[in-house]
């Protein structure tokens, strides 16, 4: 595990400023690699190895082959990728196409009609500045298909349309001084579109002015490849994440830069360093990049200004919920696993998702979940199941399985599902899109000369048949993806 | 020698003319049809029978019209024929003409010769009746060259059946609302116990709630699929189409019957797939669609055949042999 020895690293390099490495741009990947001291007898080793060992040929040399009959083996000679290039490749975010025709119907989102029922049913392409945004903040995936357009656009479903009329109500609600904190479990198929609906909330409450953050996928904060530390002074013991939170900040400014710089602290935090009086949030955020181990901090200094009257409604989201709904791969000192709401991140987040805080300014908790990479989590399977049935079927709900290990911690947090009188907590079930809406998609594939095809009733009803009754990932692979 | 053969076999004749009544062999029933009355013909035949087979369907009426009931010849007395002839036989022999039974008589496979000779005369006499073209005619599955051997207990060569076969076709070309009866009858004999279209399952039925039910198998799968009039929604085993198969091919299979008619958006697919693996599963699907399709659509049956959703593919993995290190996979040849 990283943890003893990227912990040893941190504390070595306690006292050094991190300004050197500020151009990180992935949390996980680039955690810097030297260390400031070392006990091991790396050079010695490496001198006495090299002068003893013949130097093999190299890969591909010719040689003198004495054995008979024996061929050397043909290895081929392409040039292997460097360390971390697959990766990089298979992590990589192509958001254009510069051999897809640019759809001249193709309508942006504004601030105005974003909220407006109207846009539903339709494709809506991304502004600029939000993509940006977007991309900063890591709701683009790489599995899903921007690469295949001009520019990024989705379809307004009627889903998106439904958190629009949250994000509506929240601003309603927040006009009236009333505020208020909707949480929202996506659920769905496998390529249902959950991921998607995630970014189209945060796209709309970027375009709405809300404060965003987001956490791109819960696997990188659970699964032990970042450093962690105790909490001081929590009970019971939370451990944060420096690097990941510094990641985390560096993420927000980017996607919220506009607010961060124009608004000023209010609060007077006791913070471990000094920051000039009336600053800016953003003077705030970037000390919180820069010095990761200030970063948890800075974080809650943030949250703190966000509370305060008057600042923008919250967009939370997590995507991949369930590998925090369970013990994390992180050990504690006892060698005892951290459950995954012990992480100071996840547990900001779960409290807010619970209910048992809330919003000052109100905003919109989102959490999504994976069908295709997820762990075994019985009681959030449990509670979604619940809920899904409380909304389709409330005569039939399920019951808890008492043969199944069950989570308490996780129960306590989703208790809420099983409500319905709670209307704030819920699911919000992806299914298959409409026939209309599957026309409208592939009207917008034609257009973008991906496919060749007269988009008519026929062609959408066969396409949208195979793929499932309108699972939009089946309907953009088959009509886009393999062309048969 | 030839000679007193023949005087014999005269002499015999004129016995059988004398004694009428005379304790004769009583034949079993499926020769029934040969009547055992006693002729008015002037013809008599010296034939043996030629029912030895498992001969049982009726003969040919043109040719038997012209047998004579068979009787077996009287045992000779030789002491009769040592003496002179009488005056009074030799008139009657004289008013005598042996003449066989079938005008095959003399050859070696007489009950072929007999129906190849009817079926030419029975063509020879409808031959001006209009014909429809081999394709129009009713199917018919004609005996094979074994059966027909088996019936008639002789070996007969495959050319000249064939050359029957090919008199029977043209027989059958007469135009359908025209064709005698006769020939209906003659070709009665040379076909086979069961014809295409004898059995006709019972029509599939919607039921109450409009369902059409078929059932298809391939490989070790079998599947059940139940149609609606719908607008193009599938749950297989009370999944969706895209979790149930991970294929697209296999999710195309499955509703080809569909799909391969566009009547993909009209209805809506329930399906219940058991046993074997994914393709099996798919391959069944196709099959059970298709038969609930003719349910609801009888008219599509040419459509879907053409898009190979009727014929059930009857191939499963061949079984392992003794000897064999798999169905046909021999051991590797070791020299000792």
């Amino acid at each position: 595990m990283m943890n003893s020895s990227t912990c040893l690293r941190s504390f070595s390099k306690l006292s050094l400023d991190r300004t050197a490495h500020a151009s990180l741009t992935s949390r996980t990947l680039f955690a810097p690699q030297t260390a400031c001291f070392s006990t091991s007898t790396g050079y010695r080793a490496q001198v006495t190895s090299k002068a003893k060992k013949p130097v093999a040929p190299r890969r591909g040399e010719k040689t003198l082959n004495v054995k008979k009959g024996k061929k050397a083996p043909n290895y081929d000679m392409g040039k292997r990728p460097n360390p971390g290039e697959r990766k990089a490749q298979r992590k990589r975010i192509v958001l254009s196409n510069n051999n897809a025709l640019a759809v001249a119907s193709l309508q942006d989102l504004s601030p105005k009609n974003v909220l407006d029922p109207s846009i539903e049913g339709k494709v809506m392409g991304f502004p600029e500045e939000i993509v940006d945004a977007l991309r900063a903040e890591e709701a683009f995936k790489p599995s899903q298909g921007w690469g295949l357009f001009r520019r990024p656009a989705a379809l307004v479903r009627k889903e998106t349309a439904q958190l629009a009329t949250l994000i509506k109500a929240v601003e309603d609600a927040k006009a009236e001084k009333q505020p208020r904190t909707i949480r929202r479990l996506v659920t769905g198929d496998l390529m249902s579109g959950k991921s998607t609906l995630l970014l189209q909330g945060l796209a709309m409450a970027h375009l709405r002015g809300w404060f965003v953050i987001n956490l791109p996928n819960a696997q990188e904060i659970a699964f032990a490849r970042t450093d962690y530390a105790p909490l001081a002074g929590s009970d019971p013991l939370q451990y944060t994440q420096d690097t990941y939170t510094a990641d985390l900040l560096r993420q927000i400014l980017k996607g919220n830069r506009a607010f961060l710089e124009e608004t000023r602290m209010v609060t007077k935090p006791d913070l471990p360093f000094p920051l000039p009086a009336n600053s800016t949030l953003k003077v705030l955020v970037e000390q919180g990049m820069v010095n990761s181990e200030f970063s948890w901090a800075v974080f809650t200094t943030l949250w703190q200004e966000l509370s305060q009257p008057g600042r923008p409604p919250i967009m939370f989201a997590l995507d991949a919920i369930a590998h925090v709904m369970r013990n994390s791969d992180y050990l504690s000192a006892e060698v005892k696993p951290i459950h995954g709401f012990d992480l100071t991140l996840i547990r900001q987040f779960v409290d807010h998702l619970s209910g048992q805080k809330t919003l000052a300014n109100g905003g919109i908790i989102l959490g999504g979940t994976s069908q295709s990479n997820k762990p075994a989590t019985p009681a959030l399977d449990h509670f979604i199941k619940v809920a899904e049935a409380l909304q389709s079927d409330p005569d039939n709900v399920p019951k808890w399985n008492p043969y199944l290990g069950v989570d308490q911690r996780v129960v306590d947090a989703l208790q809420g599902l099983e409500d319905p009188k709670q209307k704030d907590f819920d699911v919000l079930r992806l299914g298959g899109v409409s026939k209309p809406e599957a026309k409208a998609m592939m009207e917008y594939y034609a257009h973008s000369g991906m496919l060749r095809h007269t988009v008519d009733d026929r062609l959408v009803a066969e396409k949208w048949s195979l793929a499932g009754m309108g699972n939009v990932g089946e309907l953009e692979r088959a009509s886009v993806r393999l062309r048969l | 020698m030839a000679r007193s053969e023949l005087s014999r076999g005269v002499q015999a004749a004129a016995e059988c003319l004398n004694i009428a009544s005379r304790p004769r062999y009583c034949a079993p029933m499926r020769c029934a049809q040969r009547a055992f009355a006693p002729s008015t013909s002037r013809y008599l035949s010296t034939t043996p029978s030629r029912r030895v087979g498992i001969d049982d369907t009726p003969k040919l009426e043109s040719v038997s019209q012209s047998l004579e009931p068979f009787t077996a010849a009287p045992p000779i007395d030789f002491s009769k024929t040592d003496k002179p002839s009488s005056m009074g036989n030799k008139k009657v022999l004289e008013g005598l003409r042996i003449v066989p039974a079938s005008p095959s008589y003399f050859s070696a496979k007489p009950t072929f010769t007999d129906d190849y000779i009817s079926l030419t005369a029975l063509l020879r006499k409808t031959a001006t009746l209009p014909t429809v073209t081999p394709a129009e005619a009713p199917r018919v599955a004609w005996k094979s060259i074994d059966q027909y051997r088996i019936m008639t207990n002789e070996p007969v060569k495959t050319q000249r059946f064939h050359k029957m076969l090919h008199v029977l076709r043209r027989l059958n070309c007469i135009h359908p609302t025209l064709i005698p009866d006769e020939v209906v009858q003659a070709m009665k004999r040379f076909k086979k116990d069961s014809q295409p279209g004898d059995i006709v399952s019972p029509p599939g039925v919607l039921d109450e709630w409009g369902r059409s039910r078929g059932i298809g198998r391939r490989k070790t799968s079998s599947a059940i699929a139940f149609l609606v009039e719908g607008e193009g929604e599938v749950l297989i085993n009370g999944k969706p189409l895209t979790i149930f198969f991970d294929r697209l091919h296999h999710r195309e299979s499955a509703v080809w019957a569909l799909k391969a008619t566009n009547r993909l958006d009209k209805y809506n697919l329930f399906g219940r797939v058991t046993g074997g693996g994914s393709t099996g599963q798919a391959e069944a699907m196709t099959l059970a669609v298709a038969k609930a399709l003719l349910v609801h659509e009888p008219a599509l049956k040419p459509a879907l055949r053409r898009a190979g959703c009727i014929t059930r593919d009857p191939r499963k993995v061949e079984r392992k042999k003794p000897g064999h290190v798999k169905a046909r996979k021999m051991p590797t040849w070791v020299k000792r």
